[in-house]
């Protein structure tokens, strides 16, 4: 994919969000983000007790790098059925290479919003379920 | 609305701002006019943009990459250059989120006495919904001769020991974030990543007024008499004092600092850049929640 291509992605991610909407279910809603600054997110996610992914959503407002990788990012987990470590396990210079880092350019932290949320509610459900907590 | 409207809006100097269709009339003047792009969402101006416009990206072309601070003369001149800009060319900046960062960016223009600004009432937003012509070609106008300026941080811009002194002559203060980031309260949410800060709150005796209360739900800045009931019938602001405005990266006090500075008249608006991620941080700078 060119440039052109690669912008073309997240705005028709932006524009038609893949696995966005409130999860009634989820163990943990984790809010990312400021939403005068780049984009806000809230990650839904429902474990499956055994180091799985039951479920995930998100929803949010914010530029179009920031809600098209967090879209990008939602899908890639569902598609490829990635386990909760093999998330935490996933590297944000990579992600930004995917995305393009022609595009990106110091929008970073934007277009790693939608990840940090997730592993970041990853952490928590881990935390909720240990043992004692 | 026409430019005859902007003159009845009742403004200090109306002539700070062009219409929509004063853009589409002039758009091919690229001799003496350039129309500048500044948006939050950088990918905007890639998606469509006004004809005839270059985007300036406020973190990649206006903030010195390393020490945090602007651009400095020689890289603004050389900026001027690649954007085919003179001393004597017309500015007219626009951009995403009522015009937020377009003043953002004419703020930094005036730093360097490129004072013949100007910006489209209504910003992208009014442009869209006009239906007006948006073109995905990036132009060319071929690099100019513009002479390495000298940047001036004290007329316009504020740093932390001016709003001390400030403080300690009661002077005015306006906080334009949000309720919320005003009273500290954000700052408190759990797992909310907020940067940059360690206490939250705002300056002692800074009173709140959000930037985007300033313009009306079609992106245009509201009436001269109608921002007058915000600054100085609720907040208490004065035309004849000294006034310094902030938020959280000095970028949300530009477009205070624009409406303050062109559509009030106020003499002596500063704009505190440094803002709450530089006194949020400063230990035993006095808060207020």
């Amino acid at each position: 994919m060119d440039r052109k291509d690669r912008i073309a992605l997240l705005v028709e991610h932006a524009g038609n969000p893949r696995h966005e909407g409130v999860l009634e279910s989820a163990d943990v809603a984790m809010p990312g983000g400021g939403p005068e600054c780049g984009g806000s997110v809230v990650v839904y996610l429902k474990g499956d007790g055994d180091g799985g992914i039951e479920d995930l959503s998100f929803t949010g407002q914010g530029d179009t790098i920031s809600m098209g990788a967090a879209s990008l990012i939602m899908q890639k987990v569902h598609d490829e059925g990635l386990a909760m470590d093999e998330v935490l396990d996933l590297d944000y210079g990579a992600f930004v290479e995917s995305l393009g880092s022609d595009v990106v350019g110091s929008r970073t932290r934007n277009a790693t919003l939608g990840l940090s949320t997730l592993k970041s509610a990853i952490r928590k459900y881990k935390r909720d379920k240990r043992p004692g907590a | 609305m026409t430019e005859q409207e902007i003159q009845q809006k009742g403004y200090a100097h109306p002539e700070a701002l062009v219409t929509t269709e004063w853009v589409a009339q002039n758009l091919d003047d690229t001799e003496n006019i350039r129309i500048i792009e500044s948006d939050e969402d950088v990918l905007l101006y890639d998606i469509g943009h006004v004809p005839n416009a270059v985007k300036v990206d406020w973190v990649e072309d206006l903030n010195d990459p390393l020490t945090r601070d602007y651009l400095d003369p020689e890289h603004f001149a050389n900026l001027m250059s690649e954007k085919g800009i003179t001393p004597e060319t017309t500015v007219v900046f626009y951009g995403d989120k009522n015009n937020w960062w377009a003043t953002y960016a004419l703020w930094v223009f005036r730093l360097f006495g490129h004072d013949n600004v100007r910006v489209m009432d209504g910003g992208r937003v009014k442009w869209e919904a006009e239906g007006r012509p948006i073109t995905q070609e990036v132009p060319s106008f071929g690099r100019t001769d513009y002479p390495v300026p000298t940047r001036d941080d004290e007329k316009i811009r504020a740093f932390k020991e001016d709003v001390n002194k400030h403080l300690e002559a009661d002077g005015s203060l306006v906080d334009v974030r949000s309720p919320g980031e005003y009273s500290g309260e954000l700052l408190h949410m759990p797992d909310y990543p907020q940067e940059g800060a360690l206490r939250g709150g705002h300056i002692p005796g800074a009173a709140n007024v959000p930037w985007a209360r300033a313009v009306r739900e079609d992106g245009t800045f509201k009436s001269s008499e109608e921002l007058k009931a915000i600054y100085e019938g609720e907040a208490g602001l004065s035309g004849d004092e000294d006034v310094i405005a902030y938020c959280r990266i000095g970028e949300r006090s530009s477009h205070t600092w624009f409406v303050l500075t062109y559509l009030l008249g106020y003499d002596k608006v500063r704009n505190y850049d440094g803002s709450w991620t530089e006194w949020g941080n400063l230990v035993r700078a006095p808060i207020e929640r």
